[in-house]
């Protein structure tokens, strides 16, 4: 059974940090989680754009809540997609760091059939993004089940992701810190180098500055890369466009050939978790 | 035997006490901070106050107990040079009177405790004393070759020949020999003692509190105690102060555990005016607790120990879960301070960052002499010490640790800025006293009449090649900074500027670049 980009619908959830998705290819959806000021909901990037939501996180005296995307999201999205698609391939953030990943099998279960394939990730934001046009790539030349599945194992071994945050506040706060709460709570301007391993959020070093930062971003990319166009980049910030821009100044500085194929804000659900100032660089070698 | 032990170690206590100023003032640097003089004097009170409890009276037991309070009294690089010193004496002491034994048992153990020895210092002073003593000196003969020693010592170094001073530490140890021959002699003390000022209780209370809690109580009831309280309080915490008569004592103490401190005052009598107070900074508590709440309590498998000066500097360090031991305003940590820290440390490891380099030392042995696993790394300064801090991971053990704070201090340019405390004429930079001084990675760069001059020379100094981060650490009495910033903020528009209060004494002002 040949996998298409005609027959196959990829499904994300809006931590993909990818919205733009379902207007450049039009087999994919994105289902929306949603961020909540007070007693006022909001869909993710449907009903709040990152601009609004780094304006309104300045102002807010308590800070944001995150919930998950109902098991009926998901279930109107696979319904809409089952009449025009024979398979879908929903591709969900890590469910150590979601119940997104809960809410859409359960979506799928009530479906039936054989027809969507839930797969947990175990990644996140731009990350999430690459891997998906990894898939894209795929379907688009024709692709099997079987070399789906071997292409996000090998996705979930070798993507590399790194990324900083102005304070460990906002991931403590989530109660996604992990073992990086031993870099939290210092008084200086430290900058911790973070990834996220198995899901969980992992402290990699910590550094001074954001120069220093940018320095030990480059140096990681540098000696795990070779310069070719399979290379893919992704980058994101949340209301750092300035550190972007930086960014990819070095990723064509270090890796010229590379493809920087994601260049995004952070959404108001990751940032939630993140922060303003956070900024996340993502790389993946993909063979083809 | 005891008793004359006793009377000696007066002897030379009243003899260091007397010239400790003095020795203080031969600092070739010219700021107070660990001054030779006051951490001789403070080593040797150490002894002295060991010897007034009770204890062994036997040649052996007495020579052992005078060897380990030298030692954990010892504070500054010279206090644990003299330590040693003092352990050499006693090793022979426990078996001989003879003299000639006894100053080369000193002289060898002197030089084996300093790794590269330096000649023009005590070294080569207790060497001195020691030849004197072979050649069949007496003890009076043993002083006068130091003495000349001393003045030899000018010539020998040429950071002490370009101050015209000679060295402290030799001057120091020859006065401590003058006074254990005065006190066997029975003869009154060639140089007139001169009036010192007392670093007595007000010094120690003003000290910063590793502890949280600062506790106040007093004790009503018959026949109290104060010497005993004051003792038993002492295994609680710092300082310590038990004041008033047999029917009232008034107590103070920082601690981690006020509820025992007040159990010892109603063993004793009724207990009235408690105050407790947590010293730690409530917003940092807050951030504590939101973050070990979700952490899951990894134990670490290595903690930190730092010395540090200043309120904003032991928070910074704090913040990143050292433990601080009080760098002192005018004088050392022992070595018995760090040591208590590193045992007190939660986890089986320890790094120790001295962050002065007259405090090496007194690391170096605290970590000899620790039950656990402990690495130092050498820092010389607040601002290395911290750079050193930010590669620190508690899930990694002590050994890959200090390996990678080593490299993180070594890339960390320093600078500071403080004003000269007498006349000084160094490197070829010329200040006069009460003229403000520019430091770069310790050694003065730039003497001037205006802070801004001074500290803007530093700086260019360290941003003669290019650096992502400049970090600023205010002292106590830091004029206005707001022009300097300015001003670097418009030459280096791409760097970053952290400004802390550090609350240092002596040095307005400490820059590090990175």
């Amino acid at each position: 059974m040949t996998l298409t980009a005609a027959n196959t619908a990829v499904v994300l959830d809006s931590t993909a940090d990818f919205p733009d998705a379902p207007e450049r290819f039009p087999n994919f959806r994105v289902v929306p989680l949603y961020v909540r000021f007070g007693d006022e909901s909001f869909k993710d990037y449907v009903e709040i754009d990152p601009p609004r939501f780094y304006e309104r996180l300045q102002a807010a005296v308590d800070l944001p809540t995150t919930s998950q995307p109902t098991p009926a999201d998901f279930l109107a999205v696979y319904e809409e997609l089952a009449p025009r698609f024979e398979h879908v391939l929903s591709l969900q953030i890590s469910s150590t760091l979601s119940g997104t990943f809960a809410s859409a099998q359960t979506a799928a279960e009530t479906l039936g059939g054989a027809k969507v394939r839930v797969i947990d990730t175990r990644t996140v934001s731009a990350s999430l993004a690459l891997l998906a046009l990894g898939v894209q790539r795929r379907l688009e030349r024709g692709t099997t089940d079987d070399e789906i599945d071997a292409f996000v194992a090998r996705y979930q071994r070798e993507h590399r992701l790194l990324f900083t945050v102005n304070t460990l506040e906002y991931l403590a706060r989530g109660g996604r810190i992990g073992k990086a709460a031993a870099f939290a709570g210092n008084l200086l301007n430290v900058k911790p180098i973070l990834t996220i391993r198995d899901g969980e959020v992992i402290p990699l070093k910590r550094v001074r500055g954001n120069q220093k930062a940018f320095a030990e971003f480059a140096s990681l990319f540098e000696s795990t890369t070779t310069d070719s166009p399979h290379l893919k980049v992704g980058i994101a910030h949340a209301a750092a466009p300035d550190r972007m821009q930086a960014l990819w100044k070095m990723v064509r500085a270090v890796r010229p050939h590379a493809q920087v194929e994601i260049q995004t804000t952070l959404g108001a659900v990751v940032g939630t978790h993140a922060g303003p100032g956070t900024v996340g660089f993502f790389w993946f070698d993909d063979t083809e | 035997m005891r008793e004359s032990a006793r009377e000696l170690v007066a002897g030379a206590r009243a003899s260091i006490e007397a010239n400790r100023r003095r020795i203080d003032d031969l600092n070739v640097y010219p700021v107070p901070d660990g001054d030779t003089g006051t951490n001789l004097t403070l080593t040797v009170r150490s002894v002295a106050e060991a010897l007034e409890r009770d204890g062994p009276g036997d040649r052996a037991g007495l020579a052992h107990e005078i060897s380990r309070a030298a030692l954990m009294g010892a504070r500054g690089n010279s206090g644990v040079i003299l330590s040693q010193i003092v352990r050499g004496a006693c090793d022979a002491l426990a078996e001989t009177d003879d003299l000639a034994r006894v100053f080369r048992s000193a002289s060898d153990a002197a030089y084996r405790a300093v790794k590269k020895p330096v000649e023009g210092t005590m070294l080569t002073a207790i060497r001195a004393m020691a030849d004197a003593a072979e050649h069949g000196g007496d003890l009076p003969t043993i002083v006068a070759r130091g003495d000349d020693t001393v003045v030899q010592t000018r010539e020998m170094l040429p950071v002490l020949a370009e101050a015209g001073v000679v060295d402290a530490g030799a001057a120091g140890l020859v006065e401590i020999v003058r006074g254990l021959c005065a006190a066997l002699t029975d003869e009154a003390l060639a140089a007139p003692p001169e009036a010192t000022e007392g670093i007595g209780l007000e010094a120690i209370h003003q000290e910063l509190s590793r502890y949280r809690y600062c506790t106040v109580f007093v004790v009503e009831g018959d026949g109290l105690d104060a010497d005993e309280l004051e003792g038993e309080l002492a295994q609680l915490g710092d300082s310590l102060l038990v004041v008033g008569d047999r029917e009232a004592l008034k107590v103070h103490v920082h601690t981690d555990d006020p509820g025992k401190a007040l159990s010892l005052g109603v063993a004793r009598g009724t207990v009235a005016g408690i105050e407790i107070a947590n010293m730690h900074a409530q917003t940092q508590e807050r951030e504590e607790r939101l973050l070990h709440a979700v952490s899951g309590g990894d134990e670490a498998a290595c903690a930190v120990v730092a010395v540090a000066a200043g309120n904003g500097n032991r928070a910074l360090f704090e913040s990143f879960d050292a433990a601080v031991v009080d760098g002192g305003s005018t004088m050392n940590p022992s070595t018995a301070d760090i040591l208590a820290a590193i045992e007190r440390a939660a986890a089986p490891e320890v790094v120790v960052l001295p962050n002065n380099g007259n405090v090496i030392m007194s690391a170096e042995q605290a970590a000899e002499n620790a039950v656990k696993g402990v690495r130092v790394v050498p820092t010389r300064s607040l601002q290395a010490g911290l750079a050193a801090l930010v590669a620190f991971d508690p899930a990694l053990s002590a050994a890959e640790n200090a390996e990678a704070m080593h490299e993180a201090a070594g890339a960390v340019a320093t600078g500071a800025v403080t004003v000269a405390s007498r006349d000084v004429q160094l490197n070829g930079v010329s200040v006069r006293s009460g003229k403000w001084l520019g430091l770069a990675d310790g050694e003065p760069v730039v003497g001037g009449d205006t802070f801004a001059e001074v500290a803007g020379a530093v700086l260019e100094r360290l941003l003669g090649e290019p650096r992502g981060l400049l970090t600023l650490l205010t002292g106590e009495d830091a004029p206005e900074l707001e022009p300097l910033l300015d001003e670097i903020r418009a030459r280096h528009p791409e760097l970053e500027l952290e400004v802390h209060e550090g609350g240092q004494p002596h040095y307005p002002l400490l820059l590090a670049a990175e």
